[in-house]
């Protein structure tokens, strides 16, 4: 526990408060930064984020994160969760606010609205069951179908299937968990799905 | 499949624990610390927490008390009460609340709204409406029920969603605090009207007039506070009550 | 409140307008003293023929059971409840549910009453159960004692509807003297409140029910019939029963402090001083743990058995206002560290608290804004571990 540097990525806005709560509830100490030394030594990355894409990417370019949030993923291989936009931003493109934007291109990937008919509200709030895929680390403890708290209308439409280890189903399916090797992205928020999201951030931090 | 969320309301005054009806004859239930664990050891759905003096006295927002509920919920907290500037919304969020709830300020100042939407994502904006009807006519009434608005009832709705609003709790204040039943008739003609979630709030009293509204309006959550302090129902026992009549709820 | 900081007092007795239920008017006198006000109105003649007529309707008319329960936990209230009953010629049976941290006095006080020639009954729920939904309670409402209020209620009104006794007779509403909502005192002639469902929902649980406590430990194998003694009977059942729980306090003008003169005279046996953190020798004798109970409606609310006993002395000019708020500042708000001579660490073991998880749970349950805070925001504190309110009095 000790030897833990967990990192949680300041997006200035929003929900850092309450990740840290999700990750000290175990023991453990965060630290909120957007220091390049910090991040360079964290032995996990924690992307969360709400908002927009774009704006989402601009905190990123205004912080002058981009480039050591990438060496750390995909060069030192530092466990990375991005939670809800946190996820967003680890694909290739987004498109929010009718803008195409780049993201940080760690997952292949674009970010496009949800599909829906008009039956269905936007966003997409509340609980809603997730579907593994895909056996993994991250699901330690955690049935099929339990329930996590999601508010989004964009989705994460992955390049390759194989990044896509949990899925949902609201009107038609989507992505709600994606990873890659040490990257993993959920849409939901771990940190506000009572008991099961605070498991998912305790398999994430085992890691 | 989204499940319905089933959401307490804690209304609170100069720091106690009120309940009213029709927005009126507050009185104070108790500690507001004590309903806050009670619900956590229920695992809500949600929180919802209005401060319900704070526009009228113009009173500071009271940050500690947000930083102290946050610190006890791992499920989503809203907080509402005398919003009034883009730092208002920054300190409530900071504070450990996920969303805010605005009633009077938008009715006094859309663009205010918008701005804020635009810079908190829509996901973190609810806003609160509150009404009477009075005959065919809908009156939207802001300060906790003190003060008629001229807003025209559909078109309000309308210009919130194309803002950017991520949520509407619409409130009806003749049914609040009755127990009596929700008003289903304005309750589905809004969730027709708009493509952003409704929350309904106001009238429950038992779990066959909170079945009956969903199942004539399809709302996306029930919001309640005097069915759970004064009998004997929890939100579990109405989601328990739901899921026997096929509501998709989280048990 | 002004300023949010500041509590305000009626003016007339020193009950602080955060009491849940109670409300301090336009006029600055709160709804508990005008209630009193109204006393001398009453005619209590009419009410204790009232009285008569609601024996004779309930009582057994086969001289083959008994004719009322009164719920006893052998203290001053329930001593005086008892004989009054007896001197209408009723026969009850007394049922007393013993509190999970039973005093000598409360055990002395209880034979006491055994021998005024009654039937008594003596229940205590599984304590193993009992000492772990206290500790769950004392986390989550911040009442160590939920189990006492809530049992008495629950188990009485079952064995009323069990044994096909359907007069059960409480002492006094305490919304009569605390002055809560009219619809909920049984103050006034046109309302008699009963303590039935709703009753004890809003003002004996503190919000935690037992469905509660069922689904939190379902996975522990806790089952329904194991919270039976704290889960109000179903509504049915009492109707079909015809149970019905009446305040004496209704029909007789009441007294705490009368009714201890009157027990004591027949037999009642109190502290040989002010219990700790009160004002009387003659209250809450049975439970080790009721000091903690009320330090906790202190740390919520800022006011105490000190501001409960004074008030009601001031009402009935038995105190001066500026004695009364003397005492909150001297006796009042005390760090519990020991009651009825035991020491706090012995209570806490016994409720299997850690002192350490005794002050955190303190802290939670604290009204940070009506204390004085040191210059880094901690809370001030004596060196005995008293807090200290931000004012004692209205501030003109």
């Amino acid at each position: 526990m000790n030897n833990k540097k967990i990192v949680i990525i300041d997006s200035n806005i929003g929900n850092v408060g309450s990740v840290k709560r999700a990750v000290n509830h175990f023991g453990y100490q965060a630290i909120i930064s957007n220091k390049h030394e910090d991040i360079n030594s964290a032995s996990h990355l924690i992307l969360p984020g709400v908002g927009s894409f774009d704006e989402g990417m601009k905190k990123i370019h205004d912080n002058q994160i981009a480039d050591v949030l990438i060496e750390a993923t995909t060069i030192k291989k530092t466990p990375v969760l991005g939670i809800c936009l946190g996820m967003h931003l680890l694909a290739t493109k987004g498109y929010e606010n009718n803008k195409e934007t780049n993201g940080l291109n760690i997952i292949p990937g674009l970010v496009k609205k949800l599909k829906k008919n008009s039956e269905f509200k936007l966003p997409h709030i509340g609980w809603n069951q997730i579907i593994i895929k895909e056996k993994n680390k991250i699901f330690k403890n955690i049935l099929d179908n339990t329930d996590f708290y999601f508010v989004h209308s964009y989705e994460f439409i992955c390049e390759d299937e194989l990044n896509i280890i949990g899925i949902s189903n609201y009107c038609s399916e989507f992505t709600s968990i994606i990873n890659q090797n040490n990257v993993y992205g959920v849409q939901f928020h771990p940190e506000k799905s009572l008991d099961h999201g605070l498991q998912i951030i305790k398999n994430f931090l085992e890691i | 499949m989204l499940r319905k969320r089933i959401i307490p309301t804690l209304l609170f005054k100069d720091n106690k624990l009120v309940k009213g009806i029709n927005f009126n004859s507050w009185r104070t239930v108790g500690s507001i610390m004590q309903s806050v664990r009670i619900y956590k050891l229920r695992k809500v759905d949600e929180l919802i927490l209005l401060d319900i003096s704070a526009t009228n006295l113009g009173k500071r927002i009271d940050l500690d008390l947000i930083n102290e509920v946050a610190n006890e919920c791992f499920m989503p907290l809203t907080f509402g009460g005398g919003i009034k500037t883009i730092e208002d919304i920054s300190c409530i969020l900071k504070s450990g609340a996920d969303k805010v709830c605005i009633n009077t300020a938008s009715i006094n100042n859309l663009r205010f709204i918008e701005e804020a939407c635009k810079i908190f994502g829509s996901q973190a904006i609810i806003i609160s409406v509150d009404y009477k009807r009075k005959g065919k006519i809908i009156e939207i009434w802001s300060n906790s029920g003190q003060v008629k608005s001229n807003l025209v009832f559909e078109d309000y709705l309308k210009e919130l969603e194309s803002i950017g609003v991520g949520e509407i709790i619409l409130t009806s204040i003749d049914k609040d605090g009755t127990m009596d039943g929700y008003d289903i008739e304005t309750i589905t003609k809004v969730n027709k009207l708009l493509n952003i979630p409704i929350i309904a709030s106001g009238g429950a009293g038992n779990f066959e007039n909170m079945l009956d509204l969903i199942k004539s309006t399809n709302v996306s959550a029930l919001a309640a506070a005097s069915i759970y302090h004064f009998t004997k129902k929890t939100p579990l026992d109405v989601k328990k009550y739901l899921k026997e009549k096929k509501i998709p709820v989280r048990l | 409140m002004n300023n949010i900081n500041q509590i305000k007092y009626c003016k007339k007795c020193i009950i602080p307008e955060t009491r849940p239920h109670t409300e301090i008017g336009e006029d600055g006198i709160c709804s508990g003293c005008k209630y009193f006000d109204q006393r001398k109105n009453i005619d209590w003649d009419k009410r204790k023929s009232e009285l008569v007529k609601v024996f004779n309707k309930y009582k057994n008319k086969s001289s083959n059971n008994y004719d009322c329960i009164i719920p006893s936990s052998g203290g001053k209230d329930s001593t005086y409840q008892a004989l009054k009953v007896l001197e209408f010629g009723l026969r009850p049976l007394l049922i007393t549910v013993t509190t999970d941290m039973l005093t000598p006095i409360g055990r002395k006080n209880i034979d006491n009453l055994k021998n005024k020639g009654v039937d008594y009954l003596e229940f205590s729920p599984n304590s193993v159960l009992r000492k772990k939904i206290n500790k769950l309670a004392l986390d989550t409402v911040g009442d160590i004692t939920w189990t006492e209020e809530v049992a008495v209620s629950c188990t009485v009104t079952r064995f009323s509807i069990k044994m096909g006794i359907p007069l059960i007779i409480w002492g006094e509403n305490p919304e009569n003297e605390n002055g809560g909502p009219k619809e909920n005192s049984d103050f006034f002639d046109d309302i008699i409140q009963k303590h039935d469902d709703e009753w004890f929902e809003t003002f004996r649980t503190n919000g935690l029910k037992s469905s509660d406590i069922l689904d939190f430990w379902k996975k522990e194998g806790v089952k329904d019939i194991d919270l039976q003694p704290y889960t109000f009977p179903d509504k049915n059942e009492i109707q079909k029963n015809g149970t019905v729980g009446i305040f004496l306090g209704h029909y007789l003008p009441w007294d705490g402090h009368k009714n201890a003169e009157f027990s004591i005279k027949n037999g009642l046996t109190t502290y040989d001083k002010w219990v700790e953190g009160s004002i009387v020798s003659y209250e809450n004798l049975d439970n080790y743990q009721m000091r903690i109970h009320d330090y906790f409606k202190f740390l919520k609310y800022g006011y105490d058995r000190v501001s409960d006993w004074s008030s009601l002395a001031i009402r009935r000019g038995r105190m001066s206002r500026k004695e009364a708020v003397e005492l909150s500042r001297t006796v009042g708000g005390k760090y519990p560290d020991t009651y009825l001579g035991k020491g706090l660490e012995e209570i806490l073991d016994y409720a299997g608290l850690t002192k350490k998880e005794f002050d955190n749970i303190c802290d939670k349950f604290t009204n940070k804004k009506i204390f004085k805070k040191n210059l880094d925001g901690t809370l001030q504190n004596d060196n005995k571990g008293n807090l200290i309110k931000n004012n004692y009095d209205n501030i003109e």
